[in-house]
């Protein structure tokens, strides 16, 4: 297989990201593309620890939170720029990483998920009750002003911003699957104690595939801020957010550099079509649109736990198969 | 080579290991006997890292290595199995050894052409591209050692991997032993069927409630009359020596 | 509402106050994780739809009150058996076929489960806060020379009543002790003929109308809304990790731990802070002691 073709899938969602801009202008559109490969580079990024190391998280909204507001708050608070902001969040979920990177040395499964969601709800008590700095829980607006270095871009340049972090989100969990370090995390996330006796240093592996994680997210968070414009903590450190990441990615597929992103696609156009639908509802459609990402949640994971490249992946095998086969007859 | 000075482990009131010592001569193959419970395994656990014995000293190669980190140990050469195998199931077989490979070779290229040098070794190589999860037992028992072996370690510790067999599956493991061995590698081996290890160790140890209650050549083992009362409630596996 | 906050005058003794206030807490808190102790203990499972289970049994006690005017504590009655039901029905449908599964499967499909629940709520009732207020509610009683309303109390009591008779049930009956026999060892309870996938049917159905029942108690002392499960919840795993895992007097224990720190930490820092302490105390329990403050039974299966 050429490069070319095992990246196929990526080459056809990423091309025709980047040429969609430049025939379609229609904002509601470029507004659901921008979320799409925004909401693919946070899965992706979620997928560094949940999926190629194994350690799942249902608290990366505090990564993305911490990123979101480290933005806006620079922008507010300090007039500075919030590519400053997206720095400083870095630094400081690279901080909670290592705290989160810890525990998951010391808790196994569950354990880890529920202290990671207990992390998210510590940050966003702290937040909304911290008034006097972060605005609590009314959230802050982060105003518009247009320039790369404010992050104030349009429509079509913020399709190219989001475009270019997904692509090397995609980068980074190819460079893993092809890697020293990413078969050594596949090591860690099969069997822990095996490749500990095989000489892998299991502990400071999953700190750093969780730390890298944090800070994927944490960038996104930022961005994030900056594109929609507005924080609140009852949103930023939800534990919606967080299983979002985690539901995109297992859609679409774990531990694979595309699912991320096939999950982004395909959860995010079901949303905005529920949306559509619901939308006379007295109680809106959240609700529906939820029952039913619940409904497909337990589905997909006893069904199809592979996700849709994994099912992309049955078919492909199976149409090799038949060709072999007609080839056999001929 | 391998060095164990009066090692303790308990849990809580239970005293797994007592006092046990042993000394591994370089290109020695060890066996460790002894009735279900004996601290075999927990045996291993210490010395490969996993235990932090309360009392006594491992030594490996010169140095102290008690309460080291598995991944430690293993680095510095010394290199074990696990009694209840531990595949990386959802990858291929020779994925498995090359994630041993990388401990030594960082080269994912390079690693992988050892891998396939191990796993042929091994007698896996039909099954190299297949899922570990998909094997039968016998042949991810192999794979433990093949990916064991993929690091390439001087002291080989093996955990009961011949328990489960069937005989001819059984002699293609002690014929694998026996190579490895021949090609210079120190191996200590875990059994619980005596019958395999006569065939197979030049010294062999026994373990019972947790101590060392014998050491000698097979020979000797089988006429040791503690070695007899030990294993009198298993006579079935006697009876197979 | 809040049960931290007694109604009596500010110059009450603060001890004491804090003390009672810690047991009537401690007692609810208990009936919520006992059904989670025994799902978690026996079938080995995270169920992170637990709380939202708790929720419903919040509306069922809400509507009762708002349609038919029927007190909270007579609602139960047809809530036991309800939640019972209830739970039967969603392990036949989603639990059975995750009990073997990975932790990462387990933990997805009942989120799953909690989002569905959540949102079937929001949508069949709203978002909006509701309230259930009993005429007990404002009924004020003297204890230890601090007050408390009638609703605390009698929460408090049936509580206690319901998981004393769960506990005496796992304890005294044949099938408790099988109950028991499957959660220390799932092969060996198979080999002697143990239908397992019985005892798992009741264990959870058993879990869930605890739960359940808590939550019709608990209505006229808290806001009732689709997510109330959440804080719930996770208050129950750190009960149960406190206690030890599928240990129901260490969970008896453990409740009575979190009910202090939140009574405490209410007192000192203010109502404002108090669900951070049980994040805080969630997972520094976790950190410093992930197998129980007694003990360490189970948990080396349930970590593997």
């Amino acid at each position: 297989m050429t490069a070319l073709t095992r990246h196929a899938g990526a080459v056809v969602l990423f091309g025709g990201a980047a040429v969609v801009p430049l025939v379609i202008r229609d904002a509601f559109f470029l507004d659901s593309l921008v979320l799409i490969l925004l909401w693919g580079a946070l899965s992706a990024a979620w997928n560094v620890a949940g999926g190629y190391a194994g350690q799942v998280s249902i608290g990366h909204a505090s990564f993305f939170g911490i990123g979101a507001y480290a933005g806006a708050l620079m922008v507010t608070r300090f007039g500075k720029s919030p590519w400053l902001g997206m720095l400083l969040g870095v630094v400081i979920s690279i901080g909670a990483g290592l705290i989160i990177g810890f525990l998951s040395n010391r808790l196994k499964g569950p354990y880890f998920a529920l202290s990671t969601i207990a992390l998210s709800q510590v940050l966003l008590i702290a937040v909304s009750r911290w008034r006097g700095f972060t605005a609590g829980g009314e959230g802050i607006p982060v105003p518009f002003r247009p320039g790369f270095a404010t992050l104030g871009l349009g429509h079509v340049a913020w399709v190219y911003m989001a475009l270019a972090v997904a692509i090397l989100y995609y980068g980074v969990e190819v460079y893993l699957e092809h890697s020293r370090i990413g078969y050594q995390l596949a090591g860690v996330r099969e069997d822990e104690d095996a490749a500990e006796a095989l000489g892998i240093a299991t502990r400071a592996l999953k700190v750093i595939a969780v730390t890298v994680s944090a800070a994927l997210t944490s960038v996104c968070g930022t961005l994030w801020a900056q594109y929609v414009g507005f924080v609140d903590p009852a949103y930023v450190f939800s534990v919606d957010l967080s299983v979002r990441f985690a539901l995109n990615t297992i859609i679409g597929g774990i531990g694979t550099a595309l699912g991320p992103y096939l999950g982004s696609i395909l959860i995010t156009v079901l949303e905005t079509y529920l949306r559509a639908t619901f939308a006379g509802m007295k109680t809106g459609f959240t609700g529906i649109y939820l029952v039913i990402y619940g409904a497909a949640l337990i589905l997909v994971v006893r069904w199809a736990p592979e996700g849709l490249t994994g099912i992309a992946a049955r078919l492909r095998a199976r149409a090799a198969a038949g060709a072999r086969g007609a080839r056999a007859h001929a | 080579m391998l060095t164990l000075e009066g090692v303790t482990k308990r849990f809580g009131g239970l005293t797994a290991v007592r006092a046990v010592s042993l000394d591994v001569r370089e290109h020695e193959l060890v066996g460790i006997i002894g009735p279900n419970g004996a601290g075999k395994t927990t045996l291993f656990n210490v010395v490969a890292g996993y235990y932090r014995p309360e009392e006594g000293r491992v030594f490996f190669a010169g140095s102290d290595v008690t309460g080291r980190a598995p991944h430690d140990i293993c680095r510095l050469g010394l290199t074990r199995t696990f009694q209840i195998v531990k595949p990386f199931g959802n990858l291929s077989v020779v994925d498995n050894v090359m994630i041993g490979a990388l401990t030594r070779t960082p080269g994912v290229r390079a690693a992988r052409s050892d891998a396939e040098r191990v796993v042929d070794a091994c007698g896996l190589a039909p099954y190299a591209t297949a899922r570990a999860r998909a094997l039968p037992i016998a042949l991810r028992k192999r794979l433990e050692v093949a990916r064991a072996l993929a690091t390439r370690p001087r002291v080989l510790l093996l955990d009961e991997v011949m328990a489960g067999l069937n005989p001819t599956e059984l002699g293609g493991m002690v014929d694998l032993i026996r190579r490895l061995h021949a090609e210079g590698l120190t191996v200590v081996v875990i059994e619980h069927i005596m019958a395999a290890m006569m065939r197979l160790a030049q010294r062999i140890v026994v373990l019972h409630h947790g101590e060392k209650i014998a050491e000698g050549t097979p020979a000797q083992i089988v006429a040791d009359r503690r070695v007899v009362d030990a294993y009198l409630g298993e006579e079935f596996v006697l009876a197979q020596a | 509402m809040d049960p931290a906050r007694p109604l009596g005058p500010a110059q009450i003794d603060a001890v004491a106050q804090l003390g009672v206030s810690t047991i009537l807490l401690g007692g609810i808190y208990a009936l919520i994780a006992v059904g989670l102790t025994l799902i978690f203990g026996i079938m080995r499972v995270v169920n992170f739809a637990h709380g939202e289970f708790l929720m419903l049994g919040m509306y069922l006690a809400f509507w009762s009150f708002t349609l038919w005017r029927v007190d909270p504590y007579f609602v139960l009655v047809v809530a036991i058996p309800l939640f019972f039901v209830v739970g039967l029905v969603t392990y036949v449908l989603v639990m059975k076929g995750v009990i073997t599964a990975s932790h990462n499967v387990q933990i997805f499909t009942t989120f799953g489960l909690s989002i569905l629940l959540q949102n079937v709520a929001l949508v069949a009732w709203s978002g909006d806060f509701r309230f259930v207020r009993p005429w007990h509610l404002s009924v004020a009683l003297r204890i230890g020379g601090t007050t408390f309303n009638l609703s605390q109390v009698v929460a408090f009591v049936i509580a206690v009543v319901l998981t004393v008779a769960l506990v005496a049930f796992m304890k005294w009956t044949h099938t408790g002790r099988v109950m028991r026999a499957t959660a220390q060892d799932r092969d060996a309870a198979t080999l002697m003929g143990i239908d397992t996938d019985r005892v798992y049917r009741l264990t959870f159905a058993i879990g869930i109308a605890a739960v359940g029942a808590a939550g019709v108690l608990v209505a006229p002392l808290y806001s009732v809304y689709p997510t109330a499960g959440l804080q719930f919840v996770l208050l129950s795993y750190v009960v149960v990790v406190l206690g030890g895992l599928g240990d129901m007097a260490g969970a008896l224990i453990g409740s009575l731990i979190v009910a202090a720190v939140e009574v405490a930490g209410s007192y000192v820092f203010g109502i404002a802070w108090k669900e951070i302490f049980y994040f805080l105390l969630f997972i520094l329990v976790l950190v410093f002691r992930p197998a129980g403050l007694f003990g360490q039974r189970g948990s080396e299966t349930l970590g593997a």
